[in-house]
């Protein structure tokens, strides 16, 4: 622990160096715009940027592409709030609450709580990385093919939860995404799978065309329904402030949201989407006032939130610790310190402390710098709403355009980003809600695949789903889980 | 015989009745050069090639702009690639995998007819490796072992039909020997479930298991190259194992819509067979474990030709070939 002290006191030297400060501000003010546009995330963002940093030394080029990595998780409620839009995958929970929140007058409260929820969750998570990261990268590796199969079949239990509609269109729902979760070329076997011969289908459909139209596109097509479209109110200046009522309900959401995002951020994956709807079902549970999500529940935006930037701390210990990535974007990462030569790994604490406390010290600072980057923002970006929607909508139209094709440069995409927004528009009117779609689609094919390869691996032994540390770790809370809200049942009859 | 190829290809347009657009040397490129890349921004792939359209634009006196166009195993891109504008201005850097392992497990709207060969720059090793407590050292005892042991084992790979996997299967087939395919989503993802114990074998490039094999927690005892790496001093290269001519490996090269006017290509091979000789490009291949070997249009032709046969066999072996429809 004095040791850590003393190696982050020379992380803090690397850090905070004027041309390291720099990059970090850098990476964070683009990250906060990757995060805020639709569309364009973490992902994007840092790989426009990793050429640029062919040039840079090691620690600089991660300072700043982990900063973009970070900023993006604050930047992508933004658009989710105000306009329903989810800036990224992780925020699309945080439409349902956030949104409704900006309905009701409320949209500066939401984004300061998002933001102070952000900077919380991704403190704590850093704090996690600095003190523990050795201990969890190996316990990380413990949660094998089954694990994975156990873990996705537990999330999708809470999946139903998310939805404030009737259980019947929810389940519907899930049944669409996972079905949908299943077009593209079978990962096991190579074999086709709704595919119609076409090359555009063999990863699968797009899951971020698929959530920008049945979020963005169909938010978009309701607001020309007179009847139907409630304005987010622009607040006055004094509105901006989340109230001390507000404050006291976000609080322990944060702290919740917190150690979730952190715990789920060690799952290779999906886990920065997962720990988003994981709090919110957590959340819904807690509450004493359950029916108030789905309509502006603080705690429904403030778990959430925090969660997916909880994940950011955690889902760097594989990378620096294993040298493997467990994300897409650590991925990027990688790639940027194995062009200076630079390997992550056992060895990369004895080899270059520079690089990995320099890293650990700048997300601290990162974090301060975008607390301090968003909270005066929350003005600025609240004010948009004040443009007339025949200005507003169709900018809003073109940014998820062009977010969209920018994923792959794909004209079919933008097709399926067409016919989502129309289908989301149409399911919306008919009272479905289309988060558990997306969901389900994103857990489901993580749930097979796993699934499929453990029965691999065990040559067709279900036992497998009963062995191993990880599997019975995650049985455990699966049961703990069930027992709780079955006895909350129980009182609740009692009560009644 | 590179002026038998030029009146070969110039026969060719002419009995086809196709004038090639008039590439006189020296004029071309007239305007920029677009390189698609057919994988997503940030892998090794994307690396590669924008540090070598980089090193070449000064040599071209043309901006070579990079496009990204990932998806479908890299499928999408070359597809794109094959029906853009022959006159030289129109690229793709490619990994040898939506060239000659995708066409057997995808309905691919390419053939090699399709494109030209312009040059390859390297390549990289794929490796196998096993835990501390395996019962072998070396690459001779472990193919023994597992041919003692059919079926027992289980290999992770980075995607199933993937280059990896044919790049296995076609050493085990020839030493006789069955192990139980695991498909990951990458070698990343293989390393972690390798180092968890829930495989067996490791079998992906070098980058993710070296560090692991440098602190001792895993044992690399194969390459599916002919020679041995020095990165990996216990591994055996195929060739030791009287094998040489079962090399599989992940290499990189340029290729040009078919139909190109050869000047064009000629153009393109000196200037970015100069750019993967600078001792800057060779750095950055080193740093992520692969090897610098420079080849020209022919030669890559012919690989590409010889490569996408043998590995139709593996996989036709496998059963994942596709069906035709």
């Amino acid at each position: 622990m004095g040791d850590s002290l003393g190696h982050l006191w020379s992380g803090f030297g690397v850090a905070l160096s004027l041309k390291n400060l720099g990059l970090c501000l850098i990476g964070c003010l683009w990250g906060t715009v990757v995060g805020v546009l639709p569309g364009l995330g973490p992902l994007a963002g840092m790989a426009l940027l990793l050429p640029l940093t062919f040039g840079l030394d090691p620690a600089g080029a991660v300072i700043m592409l982990a900063g973009i990595f970070y900023g993006a998780m604050y930047g992508g409620s933004t658009t989710s709030i105000l306009l329903r839009v989810p800036g990224e995958a992780a925020s699309i929970v945080t439409c349902i609450d956030g949104h409704e929140m900006a309905k009701n007058g409320r949209g500066g409260a939401a984004l300061t709580i998002a933001a102070l929820g952000s900077f919380v969750g991704g403190t704590l998570s850093i704090v996690g990385l600095m003190l523990a990261a050795p201990m969890l990268a190996e316990a990380m590796l413990k949660v094998g093919p089954a694990a994975e199969a156990v873990l996705m079949a537990m999330a999708l239990t809470v999946v139903a939860f998310v939805s404030s509609g009737p259980p019947i269109k929810t389940a519907l729902m899930i049944l669409v995404g996972l079905a949908l979760g299943t077009v593209g070329l079978d990962q096991l076997t190579a074999s086709p799978r709704f595919m119609f011969g076409s090359l555009e289908l063999v990863d699968g459909l797009s899951f971020v065309a698929l959530a920008i139209g049945l979020f963005g596109i169909s938010e978009l097509l309701m607001s020309l329904d007179e009847r139907l479209s409630a304005r987010p109110k622009t607040p006055t200046l004094a509105e901006l402030a989340p109230t001390r009522a507000e404050l006291a309900e976000a609080a322990p959401a944060v702290l919740r949201g917190s150690g979730i995002g952190f715990v789920f951020g060690l799952v290779p994956g999906v886990s920065h989407i997962v720990s988003t709807f994981v709090s919110y079902a957590l959340e819904k549970r807690l509450s004493k006032t359950p029916e108030r999500f789905g309509k502006g529940a603080v705690a429904g935006l403030a778990g959430p939130e925090t969660a997916n930037n909880a994940t950011t701390g955690a889902a760097m210990i594989p990378l620096l610790v294993l040298g493997i990535p467990a994300i897409p974007a650590t991925a990027i990462l990688l790639s940027a310190l194995m062009v200076h030569n630079v390997q992550p790994g056992p060895l990369l604490l004895v080899e270059r402390p520079d690089v990995f406390w320099g890293l650990v010290a700048s997300m601290y600072v990162g974090n301060a710098i975008l607390v301090l980057l968003n909270v005066p923002l929350v003005g600025v970006f609240v004010s948009l709403l004040r443009t007339p929607m025949a200005y507003l909508a169709p900018a809003v139209m073109a940014i998820c355009v062009i977010g969209v094709f920018s994923v792959k440069a794909s004209g079919f995409d933008l097709a399926v980003m067409a016919a989502a927004g129309v289908a989301g528009y149409l399911l919306r009117k008919f009272g479905y809600d289309v988060a558990p779609l997306l969901l389900a689609m994103v857990i489901g094919d993580r749930m097979e695949v796993g699934f499929r390869r453990a029965l691999t691996i065990s040559q067709g032994d279900y036992g497998v789903f009963l062995r191993g540390e990880a599997v019975q770790a995650f049985l455990g809370v699966l049961a703990l889980v069930l027992a709780l809200s079955l006895g909350a049942k129980l009182l609740g009859y009692r009560r009644g | 015989m590179r002026r038998l190829a030029v009146f070969a290809s110039a026969f060719a347009a002419a009995s086809l009745g196709l004038a090639a657009p008039a590439v006189a040397q020296g004029n071309f490129p007239s305007r920029q050069i677009t390189m698609i890349v057919p994988a997503p921004p940030g892998g090794g792939t994307d690396v590669f090639g924008r540090l070598l359209a980089e090193i070449a634009e000064a040599d071209l006196r043309q901006k070579v702009v990079v496009e990204n166009r990932g998806g479908a195993g890299g499928t999408l891109g070359v597809t794109q690639m094959v029906a853009g504008q022959a006159d030289g201005h129109t690229i793709a850097f490619v990994w040898n995998s939506p060239l000659t392992t995708s066409p057997h497990s995808l309905q691919v709207l390419y053939t090699p007819d399709r494109y030209a060969a312009v040059m390859s720059i390297g390549f990289s090793s794929y490796t196998m490796c096993v835990r501390p407590d395996f019962p072998a050292d070396n690459g001779q005892a472990f193919l023994a072992h597992l041919k003692a042991n059919p079926d027992k084992y289980t290999y992770g790979n980075d995607g199933v039909g993937g280059t990896m996997q044919l790049a296995a299967e076609r050493i085990f087939a020839a030493a006789g020997v069955k192990v139980r395919a695991v498909p990951f989503g990458g070698a990343g993802e293989t390393a972690r479930n390798f180092l968890g114990a829930h495989v067996d074998i490791y079998g992906g490039s070098l980058p993710p298991i070296l560090p692991h094999a440098q602190a001792g927690r895993a044992k690399c005892l194969l390459l599916t190259s002919a020679d041995a790496n020095p990165a990996l001093p216990q591994a055996a290269g195929l060739a030791s194992l009287g094998m040489a001519g079962e090399e599989t490996v992940l290499w990189w090269g340029l290729i040009a819509p078919a139909r190109t006017p050869r000047a064009a290509l000629d153009r393109l091979e000196a200037a970015f067979s100069a750019a993967a000789r600078t001792e800057r490009f060779r750095e950055a291949m080193a740093a992520q474990g692969a090897t610098v070997r420079v080849r020209g249009a022919a030669e890559t032709a012919a690989n590409i030709r010889d490569e996408l046969e043998a590995l139709g066999k593996v996989a036709r072996a496998l059963g994942i070939e596709r069906k035709a429809q």
